[in-house]
C-alpha cells in the first residue's frame, strides 16, 4: 500500500529540487494546495482582507526566497505556515504597539474555567437564526478572541492542522498546544453564546427551540 | 474514577478530538449521561466548531491568485531562491 502522505511529500521534494535547480515555476504548483489556508490565516489574524491578502504574498514570496533553507525534517507545510503566520504577527504588531500577552496571562489546565450562561439552551439555536447572521456571528466571536486563541483556533479547527503541526507550528509543546486549543474553544462558544442570545432577545422571530 | 464537572471541561477538547483514553472517554459520557450541563457544553461547544469550520470555506478575494501569481512572478524574474 502507498502511503498518500508519503507520496504527497515526494511529491513536493520533488517540486522543492525543481524549483532550486532553477525551474522557478514549479513554486505555483508547490504552494498551490495552501494558498487558501494560508490566507485564512492571515485573515484570522489580522481580519481585514487586504492586509491578509499582502501578507499572504509576503509569506509566498518570503518562502520563496528562503526555499534552501527548508530543513526537510519538518513537513513543507508546516514551514510555510510558520513563515506566514511570523508574517502576520508582524504585521499586527506593526499595527498595534501594544504587547498582547500581558492581558492574558500564561497557560494553566483551564481547571478555573467556568461557562457562562448554562441555563436554558442545550444547543446553540443556530435554526432561530438566518444563515447569513449566524455566520456573521461565528466572524465576530472569533475576531474577539484573543490573538494566541484565534491563532491555534484557525489552525486546528479552520485548517485542520493535527496537533503536532500545530504545535510544531506555534513553537510551543504539544501540551501547551492542547490546553491553549481548549481554552479557545471554550472562549469561542462563550463569545459565540452570548451574541446569540443577545441577538435573539433584540430581535425574536417567534422561533422556539 | 467518577469525574467532576471541572474534570469534564479540561477533557471537552480532547474529547472532542478522540485524543483521549478509552477510560476517561467513558467517563467523561457517564457524566455526561447524568449531568445536563455539561452534556449542554459539550453539545454547543461542538456545534460552534462546526460552524467555525463550515464557514470558513469562505471564499477567496476576486483574483486573490492571479496577484499572487503576478508578485511571485515578477520577484522570480529578478532573483531566484538564495
Amino acid at each position: 500500500m502507498v502511503d498518500a502522505a508519503a507520496q504527497k511529500r515526494e511529491k513536493e521534494n520533488g517540486l522543492i529540487e525543481n524549483v532550486l535547480k532553477g525551474r522557478h515555476e514549479d513554486f505555483h504548483e508547490l504552494i498551490a494546495p495552501y494558498r487558501r489556508g494560508v490566507y485564512l490565516t492571515a485573515y484570522d489574524v489580522l481580519q481585514v482582507q487586504a492586509d491578509a491578502e499582502e501578507v499572504t504574498q509576503e509569506a509566498f514570496l518570503k518562502a520563496f526566497r528562503a526555499l534552501r533553507g527548508f530543513r526537510r525534517e519538518s513537513q513543507f507545510s508546516t514551514w510555510l505556515f510558520r513563515i506566514a503566520l511570523n508574517e502576520a504577527r508582524m504585521k499586527l504588531r506593526k499595527r498595534r504597539e501594544v504587547p498582547f500577552e500581558t492581558i492574558f496571562p500564561d497557560e494553566d489546565d483551564g481547571g478555573d474555567y467556568a461557562p457562562t450562561m448554562l441555563a436554558d439552551w442545550r444547543e446553540i439555536p443556530s435554526e432561530a437564526l438566518l444563515k447569513e447572521e449566524t455566520r456573521r456571528l461565528v466572524r465576530e466571536s472569533i475576531a474577539a478572541l484573543p490573538e494566541k486563541y484565534r491563532e491555534v483556533l484557525t489552525l486546528r479547527d479552520v485548517n485542520g492542522k493535527n496537533i503536532a503541526e500545530t504545535s510544531e507550528i506555534l513553537g510551543i509543546s504539544i501540551g501547551n498546544t492542547k490546553v491553549r486549543l481548549l481554552r479557545a474553544r471554550l472562549l469561542l462558544r462563550d463569545i459565540f453564546v452570548e451574541r446569540t442570545q443577545r441577538k435573539l432577545k433584540h430581535q425574536p422571530r417567534g422561533v422556539s427551540p | 474514577m467518577k469525574l467532576d464537572c471541572k474534570h469534564i471541561w479540561r477533557e471537552l477538547s480532547n474529547y472532542l478530538e478522540g485524543d483521549i483514553s478509552d477510560e476517561v472517554r467513558r467517563d467523561v459520557e457517564a457524566h455526561v449521561a447524568q449531568c445536563r450541563h455539561c452534556a449542554a457544553l459539550l453539545d454547543s461547544t461542538h456545534n460552534v466548531l462546526v460552524l467555525v469550520a463550515d464557514d470558513r470555506r469562505m471564499e477567496l478575494p476576486v483574483g486573490f491568485n492571479a496577484r499572487l501569481r503576478a508578485r511571485l512572478e515578477r520577484e522570480m524574474a529578478i532573483a531566484g531562491p538564495d
